[in-house]
């Protein structure tokens, strides 16, 4: 391979690896929109407790990386119902007026209780695990940690699973029907309680999974959610809001312009070369890449 | 089967029902009719507790529903085809009637229904995979009320079936009606299609200004003064 070659592939390579996990992130994020209405900025703070969960499984209790990282998922899915059974439920039963303004308000209080929380619980300082699986892989002259590897394939083998849950059993299927017609989704007999309960849960697994599976890339530490939360953020209004299919290939495409910016201009310009896109993408196409007819936008 | 007594319904400050009563019995079809704003919708919602009635009471089975949370009416036998449908959009037709037997965990009996349902509606079965967002607006009609039937429902609850349908249309959702009320379902219809509406049913009530203010059979109704000339066009 010739430079200009090379240069492409480890973009591409890195890219994706990045991007898998991010639309891990936004997949979650997205749920809670579609289905929920919630534009939930407490999510990164469930990929920190996700974090959290496995470093202490791991290195205290000795759980192999596999069941250290189901724990962290498991965890942050009992977090996320309990967080919706006493939070959102008793304010969905109160009232519904302003409700996303309202809990856009309650999920930046969740937000900043997980955080300082964490630095009261467990203190300022960075957590993290060398490996989980050692060695390297090596891809056309590129080394890559296998954790990496495992990293995406997790990210990937979830999404698929989710996929098909969304898709082929009666469960998911109602989960959609709530976030396209919540009065028909009643009609037909589905209790909104348990799909709201269930599905903010399962936001929550994802993002946990995702802070689980980063572990030795990025150490747990009580503010680790900011960065994740405004990239799943990126996504969705790239993509378009509540759309979750698209939400998977928003995240690997916000992943390859991040590393295509870093590797070109060097770091400290990802963010701003890949905003700066996605800018001019959305005065073009102001609803989201992928935005479907009858779809919420950002807008509304 | 189902007793309205005396339910007074408002949204906010604004009272809409006013001591509403209704009777259906077991098989019969009953129909709503009243002009256009007189509380005939709100009656239905209230039924299904889409709004909250003020005063009053709603047995259905012998059980009061009064207040029930809707998703466990359909669990008891009431399927609701609502005004506005309320389909699933980004869905496919197959999978609109799959939600329409959330509630049946045998799988031999929602199999039977789709065939009940396909025979009913032969366009839907050619369409299973079409998404119901991209269908027009009698094949929605259809699909909702196909939908409603899925559920298996001892009571079929149906708001204005014929708004918006072409002749033929309006013509095949009254047939549909005749058919699931021999097969021992019962109905209650809200109609503006007064006509029609009154060959089918077997009694009828009159909404005004939110009062029942007339009920009788339809060949009563269909040989009333008033019915028909506020109603049918006749003077
Ligand atoms: N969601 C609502 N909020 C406030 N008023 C409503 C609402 N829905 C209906 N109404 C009012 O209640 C009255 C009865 O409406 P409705 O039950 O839809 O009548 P119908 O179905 O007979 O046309 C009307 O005056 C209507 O404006
Ligand atoms: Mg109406």
């Amino acid at each position: 391979m010739d430079m200009d070659s090379m240069q492409l592939f480890n973009i591409v390579l890195t890219g994706v690896l990045r991007g898998g996990l991010y639309a891990l992130m936004a997949v979650g994020l997205s749920l809670v929109f579609g289905v929920m209405n919630i534009p939930n900025f407490a999510h990164g703070e469930f990929y920190m407790l996700g974090a959290y969960f496995s470093y202490f499984t791991y290195t205290y209790f000795h759980f192999g990386p596999i069941s250290s990282i189901l724990l962290a998922a498991v965890g942050t899915f009992i977090l996320g119902a309990i967080a919706e059974k006493t939070l959102f439920y008793p304010l969905r039963k109160r009232s519904k007026k302003n409700w996303i303004m309202n809990t856009f308000l309650l999920t930046l209080g969740i937000s900043i209780v997980l955080q300082n929380g964490a630095k009261m619980l467990w203190g300022n300082t960075y957590r993290g695990i060398t490996q989980y699986w050692p060695g390297k892989v090596s891809i056309a002259s590129f080394n890559i940690s296998n954790d990496r590897i495992a990293g995406f394939c997790i990210a990937m083998v979830t999404i698929a699973i989710f996929w098909l849950f969304l898709n082929k059993t009666t469960m998911g299927r109602a989960i959609r029907a709530v976030s396209q017609d919540e009065t028909g989704a009643s009609i037909v007999g589905v209790n909104l309680n348990v799909i709201h309960t269930l599905t903010f849960a399962l936001s929550c697994l994802l993002a946990g999974l995702a802070g689980a599976i980063l572990l030795s890339i990025s150490p747990a530490y009580p503010f680790m959610g900011v960065q994740p939360l405004y990239k799943s953020w990126f996504v969705l209004i790239l993509v378009g809001m509540g759309n979750i299919g698209a939400s998977i290939y928003g995240g690997l495409l916000v992943g390859l312009l991040e590393t295509f910016a870093y590797m070109k201009f060097g770091s400290g310009w990802q963010d701003v070369v890949s905003l700066a896109i996605i800018i001019m993408i959305l005065i073009f196409k102001p609803r989201g890449l992928f935005a479907k007819k009858g779809v919420k936008s950002v807008s509304e | 089967m189902l007793e309205i007594s005396g339910i007074d319904t408002s949204y906010g400050n604004l009272q809409v029902l006013w001591d509403v009563s209704l009777n259906i019995g077991e098989g019969e079809i009953v129909a709503v009719l009243g002009p256009n704003g007189s509380g005939k919708t709100t009656m239905l919602k209230s039924i299904m507790n889409l709004v909250s009635v003020k005063r009053g009471k709603i047995m259905f089975l012998g059980q009061d529903i009064t207040g029930k949370p809707i998703h466990e009416l359909t669990r008891l036998g009431l399927a609701f085809v609502p005004e506005e449908r309320h389909l699933f959009p980004a869905m496919t037709v197959m999978e609109n009637l799959l939600l329409g037997a959330y509630t049946i965990r045998n799988k031999k009996i929602i199999k039977e229904t789709f065939n009940r349902v396909f025979e009913l509606f032969p366009r839907l079965a050619e369409r299973k995979k079409q998404y119901a967002g991209t269908m027009s607006g009698g094949e929605r009609q259809m699909l909702a009320i196909a939908r409603g039937i899925m559920s298996n429902p001892k009571m079929l609850i149906l708001d204005e079936p014929s708004m918006g349908l072409a002749p033929q249309n309006v013509l095949a959702v009254f047939e549909t009606i005749k058919k699931l009320s021999a097969e021992k379902v019962t109905v209650l219809i809200v109609e503006q299609n007064v006509n029609t509406t009154l060959t089918v049913a077997d009694r009828a009530y009159v909404m005004e200004q939110g009062r029942i203010v007339m009920e009788g059979s339809s060949s009563q109704l269909q040989g009333d003064d008033h019915i028909r000339k506020m109603y049918m066009g006749i003077a």
